[in-house]
């Protein structure tokens, strides 16, 4: 039985699409993260799920049972643990108080674990905590019945880099524990970080699902190299080379196999070489467009809408400060 | 399972208990409103003027609309400068305003989603809510008439405690028609602030309708106003119980949370 299962979901807010037509399963103890700009329908999609906005078409099922029944809903919501990017928290009443309410409705069996982990100072007004200590009041409360499923909606908009790593152990321990999460974001790195598959929203359309480590492959390999010799631009221009740069140090995409590489290179002295997976931002690209990895910013063959600014672009600043 | 309380009791004790200071704070003002009238009678009461014939002049709206029938006795002056200005039309609309801010507020801040992302049914929360601000209004009439004797005593005046005590218990029936007016609305307005200002004038445009028709030949439709149901001065004055008037209140509060949760049950929460 999968944790999740959306049937052709849509929702309209009257004329205006939220998402349309999506399908998916989560299995059970898997991660599968929503990736999407800002206004995909990644909110629209976990609300509706949640049973916060009845779908306009299509249904769903929550740990077995139906999403779209209140009663059914209710009975799934006993084990499902809700963290939204920015929690509606009572800024004048104190965390302690807020998480007693929290824990008559769902529940408390980590509280005080949790409580401890994060560092929470349960005494104080929750209009007077920092973003990030706002966040953990949330984060202790989506967490603190032991859910066997997560829905976290941009869970880390607003967490220190710290407190992000915190995070995805605690979601790790979860899942190592048996949970399964839907987790939404715009921040390709989070995503890649925690989760096992990938599904892209992209104007209330989930227009693919993919595995991180198919798309990791995908991305090739960001090789910089420095060599005694002195190199013409023309030396590295082949076949699997891209976004090549030739300055003191020779740096490309390299999208062939290792051999080819290592044969490539035993024509220098290398005095020095680098290789890493390429940003997953540009194998999602590349995958994004259903095209062969090409230079960044480069021209685009899809007419409609993705651009280069509206794509995330940058896995590994903290994504504080742009959420939606 | 066992940890978790009912859900609508965990909702209405949370909310009360957020509004403890507020409910503290209201019920001080208003006891303050109180004695500062009551410190005015004795020298009314002295004064050489014949102040019934003065209120016997007013326009008949007029004398319905504030329930005068006579101020020249402490009942009558209560009545007239408190009960029927202060508890009628004063904390009517102001409960009435903290009801319309609940739903849709908890909907605009999100604050729902983290209700509802429990186990919680939405009648649940409509009923905890309404509950929530249940314990303001019998603060108020529990108090009051504490304060409001020893302010008569204070003044030297005497006052039949009966008439003092019904006052109030037929106030709260007409304050909770109040809540379940605001809260109603709540669910139907989707913007708090709008949702707290409709509530609001919602129930003025009522008590204006009833004081308006009241003297004229269509009175009978004057019932749709809540406030047609609890008259401060026939009470104090009169000593004329409306116990038929409390039993109407009290349906209609329940048919008003009963309309809530049904439009709440399948709305959008659209924050």
């Amino acid at each position: 039985m999968p944790a999740i299962e959306c049937r052709s979901l849509s929702k309209y807010y009257g004329d205006v699409r939220g998402i349309e037509d999506v399908s998916f399963a989560v299995e059970d103890g898997e991660v599968f993260g929503f990736l999407g700009p800002n206004g995909a329908g990644k909110t629209t999609a976990i609300r509706t799920l949640l049973g916060f906005l009845s779908p306009t078409d299509g249904g769903a099922t929550l740990l077995g049972r139906d999403a779209t029944d209140p009663v059914e809903s209710r009975r799934a919501r006993e084990r499902i643990g809700y963290l939204p990017g920015d929690p509606g928290l009572d800024r004048d009443r104190t965390a302690a108080a807020f998480l007693d309410h929290q824990a008559a409705l769902r529940g408390e069996s980590s509280r005080d674990r949790l409580v401890e982990r994060f560092g929470l100072d349960e005494s104080r007004r929750i209009g007077d905590l920092s973003r990030g200590n706002r966040q953990k009041v949330a984060l202790v409360a989506a967490f603190m019945h032991d859910p066997d499923l997560l829905l976290l909606d941009e869970p880390t908009s607003g967490l220190d880099p710290l407190l992000q790593e915190e995070f995805a152990g605690l979601v790790r321990e979860r899942v190592g524990d048996g949970a399964s999460v839907l987790l939404s974001s715009h921040v390709l790195g989070e995503v890649a970080a925690l989760c096992d598959r990938v599904g892209v929203l992209r104007e209330g359309h989930l227009v693919a699902v993919e595995s991180v480590s198919d798309l990791r492959s995908r991305g090739g390999k960001q090789v910089r190299v420095r060599v005694a010799e002195d190199v013409e631009r023309g030396d590295f221009e082949r076949r699997g080379i891209m976004n090549l740069r030739v300055g003191e140090t020779v740096s490309f995409t390299w999208t062939g196999e290792y051999d080819a590489l290592i044969d490539l290179l035993s024509g220098y002295t290398v005095r020095d070489l680098d290789v890493v997976d390429a940003p997953l931002e540009e194998a999602f690209m590349t995958f994004y467009d259903g095209d062969v990895p090409g230079p960044v910013g480069g021209e685009r063959r899809r007419s409609g809408g993705t651009t280069a600014a509206e794509t995330p672009s940058d896995s590994t600043a903290a994504p504080g400060g742009d959420a939606e | 399972m066992s940890d978790r309380a009912t859900p609508w009791l965990a909702i209405a004790r949370y909310d009360a208990a957020g509004r403890a200071r507020g409910s503290a704070v209201a019920t001080g003002l208003l006891s303050a409103f109180l004695l500062l009238f009551l410190a005015f009678f004795p020298s009314l009461a002295t004064a050489d003027v014949d102040l019934d014939a003065y209120v016997e002049a007013f326009p008949p709206a007029l004398r319905e609309a504030f329930g005068i029938i006579a101020i020249s006795s402490i009942e009558g002056f209560l009545a007239v400068e408190f009960y029927q200005f202060a508890w009628l039309l004063l904390v009517g609309l102001y409960l009435a305003y903290l009801a319309g801010g609940t739903i849709a507020g908890d909907v605009a801040s999100g604050r729902m989603d983290l209700t509802l992302s429990a186990p919680v049914a939405r009648r649940d929360v409509v009923i905890g809510r309404f509950l929530g601000l249940v314990p303001l209004v019998v603060l108020l009439n529990v108090l009051l008439p504490i304060v409001a004797y020893v302010g008569v005593v204070a003044v030297g005046e005497t006052i039949a405690v009966e008439r003092l005590l019904a006052v109030h218990a037929l106030a709260v029936p007409y304050h909770l028609t109040c809540v379940a007016l605001g809260v109603a609305v709540s669910t139907l307005v989707a913007r708090p602030g709008v949702a707290q200002r409709v509530a609001i004038g919602a129930l003025f445009a009522l008590f204006m309708f009833e004081s308006v028709v009241a003297s004229t030949e269509f009175s009978a439709a004057a019932d749709v106003s809540p406030t047609a149901h609890y008259d401060p001065s026939a009470v104090l004055v009169l000593g004329e119980y409306d116990l038929a008037g409390a039993a109407i209140l009290t349906a209609a509060a329940a048919v008003l949370v009963a309309l809530a949760v049904v439009r709440f049950r399948f709305a959008d929460l659209s924050g």
